[in-house]
C-alpha cells in the first residue's frame, strides 16, 4: 500500500507550500480512493499510480488548497454569552485597527477631512468665544458697560465715545454705577530714561477711576488717586503706571522702578505703580498710564470746552444696562450746554443721550457680524465634512456587506456589528479630532499675525479646555454620525442577498441601490452646501474687491507717511517752523516728488472738528449750524497725497500771515452750504487765533475724501493752510507725508534722521506707506474674505472628490447593466449620456437647493457687504455654472470607464 | 476564446450550486461529492476534481458548509461536509437566482437554457 499522505505533502513542499496537516490527510484519503477506483476499472498499477500522481500535482497548483483551513470554529461555537454592551470593546477595536492599516488610503482621508472640518471649525469657535462671549479679564465682568453718547441720535465724531458734561455731572452724583472711568488715546510719547534715547511708546490717558471702575489692582506701587490729574483736562503726565512688559523692558523688572523719574516728551514725570502681566486696556499695544481728568465744560477764562472719549462704568449688583442709561442721561440733562463744539463733534447741539451697553457687546459690535457669518460657514463645512465621510463608510459598508453578513452568520447580533462600526468610526473620530485640535492649536499659534491689528480681543482667543471640550465634542459627533448611515444599514443587512452577491449573480442589487440613493442624496447636499459657501464667497471676495478698487478721492500709491507728536508748549511758529525745515530737507532726498504735512491724515487721524454758524450765500436770512473737520495742512498737502481740486485754486506759499485768508472746502461742504458757487463765498470766525482777522474766503473746491472707511458717509470738510493758522492746538500732532517717484518705504529711515536732528526729543510713529494704511484698514474684509473663500473651496473639493466617488461607484455597480446595454448597441456616447445625466440629477438638484438657501442666507450677510447687493446676480449666475464644471470634471472619468465597459468581461 | 471564458466563469459559479444542491439532503465527504458530480454531469459540464477542495475550502470559508472528521469502525476516518443554516437559505437563493438569470437572457437574447 502507498503512502498517500506523504507524496501529497511531498508534492506541496516541492512548491514550497505547506498546507494544514488535515487538508494533506483529506487529499491523500481522496487520491488513495480514487488510486482503488482506478484500479478497479482495471488500469494497471503504475497507470493508476500516474494518473493520481497527476491530479496530486493539479491541487497543488491551485493556490485555493494552500490557503489555510479555518481555523475559527465559528459555526459551531455558539455566540458568546457575554452579551453586555460594551463587552469585547478593546477586541473591536484591536480588529478595527487591523482593518483601518489594511485600508490606509481610505483611513488618510477620512482622518484628513475630518482634521480640516474640525481643525477650521474649532478655531472658528475659539475666535467667536474668546472675542464675543468670554468674559472681560475683570472681576465681575458682566457689570461692566461701556457709555457712549448720542445728541438728537447723532453719533459723535469717534463712535462709541461720551462727552465731558454728561461725564462730570455723572460723576458727580450717581446711584446706578459704582462709578464711571474714562479713557482717551493719544498720539504715541517718546519715553526717555535718564539721558537714554526716547522712543515711542503707546500711552493711554485714563481718568483715576477707571481702574477703580475695572477694579484692577498694581503689581507693585499704587494706582492714580483723583490729585493725579489736572483738572483742566491738560496732561501734565505728572505720575505714570507702566505696564509689565514695559518695566521689564525698561527696568529690568527692578522694583525700585516707582518713584523713578522718565522723560515723557521731554517732561519728567514719576512712575508710581506697575500692573501686572495680564493687565492689558484697552490692548496689549498700550505700555503705560497716565493720569487725566476730561476738562469742564466751563474754563476757568470763561471758554467752552468738549472733549468726546471712552468711557466704562460698573453697574451696581442688580442693576440693569437700561436703568444706568436712563440715570446717565437724566444727569446729562443737567450738565452745561457745550454750544456750537457740540455741533462740531456730534453735527448737532441737541439734549445729550447716555446709553450704556454691556462691554463686551460694544468692544465686538464691528466684527460680531462677520464672525457669525463665518461661523454658520463653518458649521456647513463640518457638515459637509462629516457626510463626506459618511459617504466613503457607505461605499465601504456596502463592501464589507459580506463581512458583515458572516459575521452575523455566525451569531454577532444587529448591536454587536453596530458597536463593531462605532468603535471603527470612534477610532477615526479620534485620530480626525486629535488631528484637528493639532491642527486648531497651530491655528492659534498663527492668529495674532493671521487677524488684522484693530481686531478686538485677541487677546482673550486661545485653546483652553472649552475649546478642546468643544473639539472633542464635535469629533465624537461627527464620528457617530459617520458610523450611523452604514451601521444603520448593516442592521438591515440580508444575509442570503448579501452572500449571494459574492456570486455572479446580480442579486442584492436592490440594496446597492439603497446605499447610493442614500450616497447620492448625501452628495446633492454636498454640493447644495458648497453652492452656499461658494456664494457668501463671492459676495465677500466681490465686496473685497469694491472696497480694493473704491474711489477714495487721495491716491495712496508711492506715499510715505507718519506722526510726530508736538509737545503742547511748542508754539505755533515752532511747529511750522520745525516742520517747513524737515519737508525741505525731505525735498533734497533723491526720489522725493512732495514732501508736505498737515493735521490729518485719511485712515489715522481727522485733524480736528469744528462747528459754527453761518449764513449760507444762498439764502442770507438764515443761519445754519455747520460741523465739519477741520484739517490744518501745508500748501503742498493736496498734491501729496493726490487730492483733487475740482474748482478754484490750491494752497500756495503765498497764503501767509499777511495775505488775505482762504480756505478750501470739500464737494459735501459746497454743496450743503456754500450751494452752486462757491469760490469766494465768505466763513466767517473759525476761532484760529487770528484776533479780528477771523475770515475765510473760500479759494477752491476739493474732491470728496474717505477719511475712514469707503462704507462710512461723507462728511462736510475745510482745509486751512498752516501758515495761516494762529492756533498751536489746531495742529497738535503733525503728519508727515512724502510723496516718492518709487517705493517709498525706503525713505522710512531718512525722515526719521531728518525729524531727530531738528527735534531730538521728538519721537516718529505710524511710519507707513498709505497703500499699507488702506491694506490695513481692509485686513478685516480681506481677512473675511479668504476665510470663506478657503472654506467653499474645500467644500468644493470635497464635494468634487465625493461625487467622483459616487459616480465611480455606481459605473461599477451598474457596469453589467453597461455590459447589457452596450451588447444590445448602445454606443460610448450614449452610455456617457446615462453617466452625466445621474451628475444633472445630483448636481443639478444640489445646486437648486443650494442656490435657494444661499439666497435666503446671504441677507444676513448684507451688514458685511459693500458694494455689491447680497442677491449679486453675477455670484449667483457664477456659482452653479463654476459647479457644474466642478461635477462635470468630476465625472469626466467615471464617464469614460463607463464608456469602455466590455461587456463580455462584464457579462461572464 | 471569449465563449470559452464564458463558459468557464458559469461553471465556476454552478460548481457550487452543484455542490450545495448535493450536501441538500445528506452530508458526504469530498471523494463522494467529486464522483456524483463527474456522475450526474455526465460529460455536460465537465466538473475537474481538481478544484474540488479548493471549492469546498472557499464555501466552508463562507459558512456555507462545515466540514468535519468523522470516524466509523472498520472504516478510516473520513472528513464529511454538510450544509449549514446559511448555506442553506444561499442555495434556495441561488436556484431563485439561476433560474431568474436564465429567464433573464432568454428575454433579452432569445436564448435557451444552455
Amino acid at each position: 500500500m502507498r503512502d498517500w499522505k506523504s507524496r501529497v505533502a511531498a508534492a506541496f513542499a516541492a512548491r514550497r507550500v505547506v498546507p494544514d496537516a488535515d487538508v494533506v490527510e483529506e487529499l491523500a484519503q481522496h487520491a488513495a480512493t480514487a488510486f482503488e477506483a482506478a484500479r478497479a476499472d482495471g488500469a494497471t498499477d503504475p497507470d493508476a499510480a500516474d494518473r493520481v500522481d497527476r491530479l496530486i500535482a493539479m491541487w497543488c497548483d491551485d493556490p485555493a488548497v494552500a490557503l489555510k483551513r479555518p481555523k475559527r470554529r465559528s459555526a459551531v461555537t455558539p455566540p458568546s454569552d457575554d452579551r453586555r454592551a460594551w463587552s469585547g470593546t478593546g477586541q473591536d477595536a484591536v480588529y478595527a485597527l487591523r482593518l483601518l492599516r489594511r485600508q490606509p488610503g481610505f483611513a488618510f482621508v477620512v482622518i484628513l477631512t475630518m482634521a480640516l472640518g474640525i481643525g477650521a471649525t474649532t478655531t472658528l469657535f475659539s475666535v467667536t468665544y474668546g472675542v464675543l462671549m468670554k468674559p472681560l479679564p475683570w472681576p465681575e465682568p458682566d457689570r461692566l458697560v461701556r457709555i457712549t453718547e448720542t445728541r438728537q441720535g447723532k453719533e459723535p465724531r469717534v463712535r462709541g465715545t461720551m462727552s465731558n458734561g454728561p461725564y462730570h455731572t455723572w460723576t458727580a452724583d450717581h446711584s446706578t454705577v459704582e462709578g464711571v472711568g474714562g479713557w482717551i488715546n493719544v498720539a504715541s510719547a517718546a519715553l526717555a530714561i535718564g539721558n537714554g534715547e526716547p522712543t515711542p511708546v503707546q500711552i493711554l490717558n485714563v481718568t483715576p477711576s477707571l481702574f477703580t471702575v475695572l477694579k484692577a489692582r498694581p503689581l507693585i506701587g499704587r494706582l492714580f488717586v483723583d490729585d493725579d490729574a489736572d483738572k483742566l483736562g491738560t496732561t501734565p503726565r505728572r505720575v505714570v503706571i507702566l505696564s509689565y512688559g514695559l518695566w521689564q523692558e525698561r527696568f529690568g523688572g527692578q522694583p525700585d522702578a516707582i518713584s523713578r523719574v522718565v522723560q515723557l516728551d521731554g517732561k519728567a514725570s514719576i512712575v508710581v505703580g506697575v500692573m501686572p502681566k495680564e493687565f492689558a486696556f484697552p490692548d496689549r499695544d498700550t505700555r503705560a498710564w497716565t493720569a487725566w481728568t476730561p476738562a469742564p465744560v466751563r474754563l476757568p477764562n470763561g471758554a467752552m470746552a468738549m472733549t468726546i472719549f471712552s468711557a466704562m462704568a460698573r453697574l451696581r449688583p442688580g442693576i440693569t444696562a437700561q436703568q444706568a442709561t436712563a440715570e446717565g442721561t437724566a444727569r446729562a440733562r443737567s450738565a452745561p450746554d457745550p454750544g456750537m463744539t457740540a455741533v462740531a463733534l456730534f453735527g448737532g447741539n441737541g439734549p445729550a443721550e447716555i446709553r450704556a451697553v454691556p462691554a463686551v457687546d460694544q468692544m465686538t459690535a464691528d466684527v460680531r457680524p462677520a464672525l457669525l457669518v463665518l461661523l454658520a460657514a463653518v458649521v456647513l463645512l463640518l457638515v459637509t465634512a462629516t457626510a463626506n465621510v459618511a459617504s466613503l463608510q457607505l461605499a465601504r459598508a456596502a463592501v464589507r456587506r459580506r463581512e458583515l453578513a458572516i459575521r452575523a452568520a455566525i451569531g454577532a447580533g444587529a448591536g454587536q456589528l453596530t458597536r463593531q462600526l462605532i468603535v471603527e468610526n470612534a477610532l477615526l473620530g479620534i485620530a480626525g479630532g486629535a488631528a484637528g485640535i493639532a491642527l486648531a492649536v497651530a491655528m492659534h499659534r498663527a492668529l495674532p499675525t493671521l487677524l488684522p491689528s484693530d481686531f478686538p480681543r485677541v487677546d482673550a482667543i486661545g485653546v483652553d479646555w472649552r475649546v478642546l471640550l468643544f473639539a472633542a465634542g464635535i469629533a465624537l459627533t461627527a464620528s457617530v454620525v459617520c458610523g450611523l448611515a452604514p451601521s444603520w444599514h448593516a442592521r438591515r443587512i440580508d444575509l442570503v442577498e448579501a452572500l449571494a452577491e459574492d456570486g455572479s449573480a446580480p442579486v442584492g442589487h436592490g440594496v446597492r441601490v439603497r446605499t447610493a440613493r442614500t450616497r447620492a442624496l448625501i452628495m446633492a447636499g454636498q454640493i447644495a452646501v458648497s453652492c452656499v459657501l461658494l456664494v457668501g464667497a463671492a459676495l465677500l471676495v466681490r465686496s473685497f474687491v469694491a472696497l480694493l478698487r473704491a474711489d477714495r478721492g487721495y491716491d495712496p500709491v508711492n506715499v510715505l507717511t507718519a506722526r510726530v507728536s508736538l509737545p503742547q508748549d511748542y508754539s505755533m511758529e515752532r511747529r511750522i517752523t520745525f516742520l517747513e525745515r524737515v519737508a525741505e530737507r525731505l525735498r533734497a532726498v533723491p526720489g522725493v516728488r512732495i514732501a508736505a504735512y498737515g493735521n490729518a491724515l485719511p485712515l489715522l487721524t481727522s485733524g480736528g472738528f469744528r462747528g459754527f454758524k453761518m449764513r449760507p450765500p444762498a439764502n442770507p436770512s438764515i443761519e445754519v449750524d455747520v460741523n465739519v473737520m477741520q484739517r490744518v495742512v501745508s500748501p503742498d498737502y493736496l498734491a501729496a497725497l493726490g487730492l483733487r481740486l475740482s474748482e478754484g485754486r490750491a494752497f500756495t506759499p503765498q497764503d501767509t500771515m499777511t495775505s488775505p485768508n482762504v480756505i478750501l472746502v470739500n464737494r459735501s461742504f459746497a454743496t450743503k452750504y456754500l450751494g452752486a458757487r462757491p469760490i469766494g463765498a465768505s466763513i466767517p470766525s473759525l476761532g484760529m487765533c487770528r484776533g479780528d482777522r477771523d475770515r475765510w474766503e473760500v479759494a477752491g473746491v476739493v474732491d470728496d475724501m474717505r477719511q475712514g472707511s469707503v462704507a462710512d458717509p461723507l462728511q462736510p470738510e475745510i482745509f486751512l493752510p498752516a501758515q495761516q493758522v494762529g492756533c498751536a492746538n489746531a495742529v497738535s500732532q503733525a503728519i508727515v507725508l512724502v510723496r516718492t517717484a518709487g517705493d517709498p518705504l525706503p525713505l522710512a529711515a531718512t525722515l526719521r534722521s531728518l525729524v531727530r536732528e531738528q527735534e531730538p526729543a521728538l519721537a516718529v510713529d505710524q511710519m507707513m506707506t498709505m497703500e499699507d494704511r488702506v491694506m490695513r484698514a481692509l485686513a478685516k474684509p480681506r481677512l473675511y474674505a479668504v476665510v470663506l473663500a478657503g472654506f467653499a473651496i474645500f467644500a468644493v473639493a470635497i464635494a468634487g472628490v465625493g461625487l467622483f466617488g459616487v459616480l465611480s461607484y455606481s459605473v461599477a455597480q451598474r457596469s453589467r447593466e453597461i455590459g447589457v446595454r452596450t451588447a444590445l448597441g448602445a454606443r460610448p456616447s450614449d452610455i456617457v449620456r446615462l453617466v452625466l445625466r445621474q451628475v444633472v440629477i445630483v448636481a443639478g438638484g444640489g445646486i437648486v437647493i443650494g442656490l435657494a438657501a444661499a439666497f435666503v442666507a446671504s441677507r444676513s450677510m448684507s451688514t458685511v457687504l459693500y458694494g455689491v447687493a447680497p442677491q449679486d446676480p453675477l455670484s449667483f449666475l457664477a456659482v452653479p455654472v463654476l459647479l457644474i464644471a466642478v461635477s462635470v470634471i468630476a465625472a469626466i472619468v467615471p464617464a469614460r470607464r463607463a464608456a469602455r465597459v466590455d461587456p463580455l468581461q462584464v457579462l461572464r | 476564446m471569449a465563449s470559452t471564458s464564458l463558459e468557464r466563469e458559469l461553471k465556476r459559479g454552478s460548481a457550487e450550486v452543484l455542490i450545495l444542491a448535493l450536501l441538500e439532503r445528506r452530508q458526504r465527504h469530498g471523494y463522494e461529492i467529486g464522483r456524483l458530480i463527474d456522475e450526474r454531469s455526465d460529460g455536460a459540464i465537465t466538473f475537474h476534481v481538481a478544484s474540488l477542495y479548493p471549492t469546498l475550502y472557499r464555501l466552508e470559508d463562507k459558512g456555507f458548509i462545515e466540514g468535519r472528521w468523522v470516524e466509523r469502525s472498520g472504516q478510516r476516518r473520513r472528513r464529511y461536509y454538510r450544509l449549514t443554516a446559511a448555506g442553506r437559505k444561499v442555495l434556495a437563493s441561488q436556484r431563485n437566482v439561476w433560474g431568474q438569470f436564465f429567464a433573464a437572457l432568454n428575454r433579452v437574447a432569445r436564448i435557451r437554457h444552455a
